[in-house]
């Protein structure tokens, strides 16, 4: 952080309440919040609905815009909106994955995919939002392809894993995608050809990864560091060669290049790494961290030091916690507790 | 003067006391000759009964052994019979689909049912260990899943079919 090597504290701008049982994970609209269009927020539950908050220009403060209902019939584990925030993906224990359309403020369920055997876990887009990777508790990862009128078309059925897969992220500017298990490995799978997708490389405890579950994964802006958060209490650096990366030459592998212990004494649920490279993590000891690389000059490799931690962000498990895509600091949390907590970091002067 | 008697034998009529045959002084018989000594059958008893306990368990092994993996083999046969003939069917009829209407299905449905048939008319039937046969299957249930998710289709009969969670779709 080149601007700020002071003190730091987390603002609660606001705490919204409406859901009826846990709140698993939030994602921020990618179109909203810039150029006059109001800031949107989408967040699933365990009460079976997903919840889109917006934000009120004038008065800044957030209200519920819509509550989608009555059509998965099983907790909504993950939500992801499409890079152009024109549609939702929201996957659900109940196998399905819903795609929703918004339709000038109105969500309407415009496809359900089927598939997976059991509860999805985790749905995201890739970055040209031409591809929507899905993963769940039957270990396989779904690659689903985006056809004109709302078409989905699944082009690969990916196995490997040999556990419950727990999240699955495309990589931010190439269409490589990573999954992360209960298995303890980080698998990463590209595509050799026309829907030919295998795995590339698998990240496991023999190359310095994980010995526990892994919940979650997070790049930085320029996609040549992941951050990896895990059940064995450490959140994992790992980096590769973005000039070999960005020559196409075919894959460049990832390696680990340092761990952070001795921040979290619980389960890591949660890891989100912002534009500036703040990394911020959720937990189950309700608390929310922030991390950032120390340039202390360490001769081996990049370190990385705590700037605040906050305790008691909510009053149960943190599940989820994600930066806000402006210029802004703005942090979304959801917890346990049933509540969105949208959050300010801001410096302390 | 008397003539002492001498207590020395003479050597003139050979070794004293042996007689040719007799050369050595062990009472065993020689191995070969087992029913020479009477007490030879109560050795043998403890093999002779370990000889026929066993031809008796190793006939009633086989025997149970081959009616066992009869079992299996017509369980397992009956389950990759039942899966491989799935495929074959949903092939078939997805396969005359689109030589009647080639605008029937897109052209990655198109493309996996053709990978489809590949696959199932490469399947032999005789090696059901072979593990690229075992991989073969495999390939065909990640295909096949995937055309049903694309085409929306779903399995009403579950039949033998294993799933994930290796019991009935049950949450």
């Amino acid at each position: 952080m080149e601007s700020h090597d002071g003190a730091w504290s987390l603002k609660e701008v606001q705490k919204l309440e409406g859901h009826t049982d846990r709140v698993w994970s939030v994602a921020w609209n990618p179109a909203a919040g810039v150029a006059g269009v109001p800031a949107m927020l989408a967040s699933c539950s365990g009460d079976k609905t997903v919840r889109v908050w917006e934000q009120n220009p004038s008065s800044s403060s957030w209200f519920c815009k819509a509550v989608l209902d009555e059509t998965h019939t099983r907790t909504v584990r993950s939500c992801a909106w499409s890079p152009s925030g024109k549609l939702l993906a929201t996957g659900s224990f109940d196998a399905t994955t819903a795609i929703w359309e918004n339709v000038g403020g109105d969500f309407e369920c415009v496809s359900t995919l089927e598939g997976h055997e059991n509860e999805v876990k985790s749905v995201c887009w890739n970055a040209s939002g031409s591809l929507l990777a899905t993963c769940g508790r039957d270990r396989s990862v779904w690659i689903w392809e985006v056809l004109p009128g709302n078409e989905f078309e699944c082009a690969s059925v990916l196995q490997g894993h040999t556990q419950d897969v727990k999240m699955v992220q495309w990589h931010p500017t190439m269409d490589i995608l990573f999954s992360c298990s209960y298995d303890n490995t980080i698998k990463i799978w590209a595509e050799d050809g026309d829907d030919d997708w295998h795995c590339v490389q698998t990240l496991s405890e023999a190359n310095g990864g994980h010995t526990s579950t892994v919940w979650a994964l997070s790049f930085n802006t320029a996609g040549d560091k992941m951050v990896t958060c895990s059940d064995d209490l450490t959140i994992k650096v790992w980096e590769t060669d973005s000039a070999k990366m960005m020559s196409g030459d075919g894959y460049v592998p990832w390696s680990h290049v340092c761990t952070l212990s001795g921040y979290h004494d619980r389960t890591i649920f949660s890891v989100h790494w912002s534009r500036e490279g703040i990394i911020a993590s959720g937990a189950a000891d309700d608390a929310i961290r922030f991390f950032v690389e120390s340039k202390d000059g360490s001769v081996d490799g990049p370190s990385y030091k705590m700037i605040l931690r906050n305790e008691k962000a909510h009053d149960m498990d943190v599940n989820s916690v994600r930066w806000s895509h402006g210029e802004n600091r703005f942090l979304a949390s959801a917890s346990d507790d049933g509540t969105v907590k949208i959050w300010e970091l801001v410096p302390v002067i | 003067m008397r003539k002492g008697s001498s207590s020395t034998a003479s050597p003139s009529n050979g070794r004293e006391g042996k007689a040719p045959s007799d050369r050595s002084t062990d009472v065993r018989p020689e191995p070969a000759d087992t029913s020479s000594d009477i007490l030879d059958s109560s050795l043998d008893l403890e093999e002779a009964h370990f000889r026929e306990g066993y031809s008796d368990g190793h006939r009633h092994g086989v025997a149970a052994g081959r009616e066992e993996g009869r079992q299996v083999g017509l369980k397992t046969g009956f389950e990759t019979g039942e899966e491989v003939g799935l495929y074959r069917g949903c092939v078939g009829v997805r396969g005359s689909a689109i030589r009647a209407d080639p605008t029937r299905y897109s052209a990655r449905v198109q493309k996996s049912v053709r990978t489809m048939e590949a696959l199932l008319d490469g399947h032999p039937t005789t090696e059901p260990e072979d593990e690229l046969v075992q991989e073969m299957v495999g390939d065909l249930r990640l295909k096949s899943r995937a055309v049903r998710a694309s085409l929306g289709a779903k399995l009403e009969n579950r039949g033998y079919l294993k799933g994930v969670d290796n019991e009935d779709v049950e949450f």
